[in-house]
């Protein structure tokens, strides 16, 4: 129905504008209009204008929008967090950290062919930190809080009480069974 | 004003319909001041011009993104990164999440009876599946090799980053092959 009322729409502007293209293009109330206008008068090249601008077309959408929510006014400025190295530097290092420890955690058990439960406890506690910080950058990043502040709390939380299960869970699997490269080894040789 | 004016006595006199219709009639204070604004206009509060912006920002269509790119193995080999770490944490997790409860669902997750059953299971799909396995894993490690490279400033030219990329790609490639049929 819309793309109806806005294509009759372009033919009318585009016949209205057609004097004032020859001296300068200047701004129109749609810029939609404005393309469509000048491809029907056949001088878009001359305009230097792309053939078809991705705001006229509609079919890309990956998922629909999230809600568009205005917090106090439209001029506010944007908040500055405090300077905290425990958020910053500190947390970027401690990453690096976690998965530089992870290349010889895994290399060595197979390579060193014996097993040891202190350096399966490490590697199986340094898998868990390692993605929980991974789990927790995809949630910061699909899950704005400026979009989705109840959501964002509830995934953070849930999160939270996953990878206290899956550290209780290991816990039993390391105590109870044969631990994690062991495990792995077994599986792979069957 | 004044051909405004004429051409409103002009209607008043040929159209009925329109005489009754006067600027003094539907807007008296307007013609009382001699305003000749013809889009009504009204005062509105902080709030309800808050609520009517965002009411009109939830029509607003969406910025375009991923889609509208070209692919390139920049920026698929990132989404790649993120998409293979996602598998590898989330089979962890699920594995001792359900490791944990398999008791109280009398499901069997010890190690020595997931062994059993993948060594009952023909070669194809042990190749099958341990390249499944493998292939998320070699890749996130280079990769992951390859993110500790740049973190210490190396590799961060054009030429370094694709360099790195083939080579990744090609290490994942050879080593997934390799734990598929080991």
């Amino acid at each position: 129905m819309a793309s109806l009322f806005r294509s009759s729409l372009r033919t009318a502007t585009a016949t209205a504008i057609a004097p004032r293209l020859s001296r300068s293009i200047t701004a129109t109330t749609s810029a939609a209009v404005k393309c469509t206008g000048m491809k029907n008068l056949g001088i878009s090249r001359q305009a230097g204008m792309a053939k078809k601008g991705f705001h006229i077309s509609a079919s890309r959408k990956i998922l629909p929008a999230g809600p568009q929510v205005i917090q106090g006014t439209v001029n506010d400025a944007a908040e500055i967090p405090d300077p905290n190295a425990t958020h910053g530097s500190y947390h970027w290092s401690f990453e690096r950290l976690i998965s530089v420890a992870l290349i010889p955690l895994t290399v060595a058990p197979f390579a060193a062919g014996s097993i040891n439960p202190v350096t399966d406890a490490i590697l199986g506690a340094t898998i868990v930190i390692h993605s929980h910080i991974g789990f927790e950058s995809m949630v910061i990043d699909y899950i704005p809080h400026r979009k989705y502040p109840t959501l964002r709390k509830g995934a953070m939380w849930a999160l939270k009480g996953a990878t206290l299960l899956v550290l209780v869970g290991l816990y039993e699997f390391e105590t109870n069974d044969v631990g994690i490269t062991e495990a792995v080894k077994r599986v792979w040789r069957a | 004003m004044l051909s405004r004016a004429l051409a409103r006595s002009a209607w008043k006199g040929q159209s009925p319909v329109l005489s009754k219709f006067t600027l003094a009639k539907a807007y008296p204070a307007a013609s009382i001041t001699q305003s000749r604004s013809t889009a009504s206009t009204s005062n509105l509060s902080n709030d309800e011009a808050q609520s009517i912006l965002n009411a009109q920002r939830k029509l607003r269509p969406i910025s375009p993104h991923l889609t509208i790119y070209q692919p390139q193995i920049t920026s698929l080999m990132s989404g790649a990164n993120r998409i293979t770490g996602a598998i590898l944490s989330t089979s962890i997790y699920t594995f001792a999440i359900g490791y944990l409860v398999a008791p109280t669902l009398g499901l069997h997750l010890e190690s020595q009876t997931i062994a059993e059953a993948f060594g009952a299971m023909p070669d194809a799909a042990k190749i099958g599946i341990k390249g499944i396995l493998a292939l998320p894993f070699t890749y996130h490690a280079w990769n992951g090799i390859r993110h500790l490279i740049w973190d210490t400033g190396k590799m961060l030219d054009m030429k370094g980053v694709y360099t790195g990329g083939y080579v990744v790609l090609g290490l994942t490639g050879l080593s997934t092959i390799y734990l598929a049929f080991a």
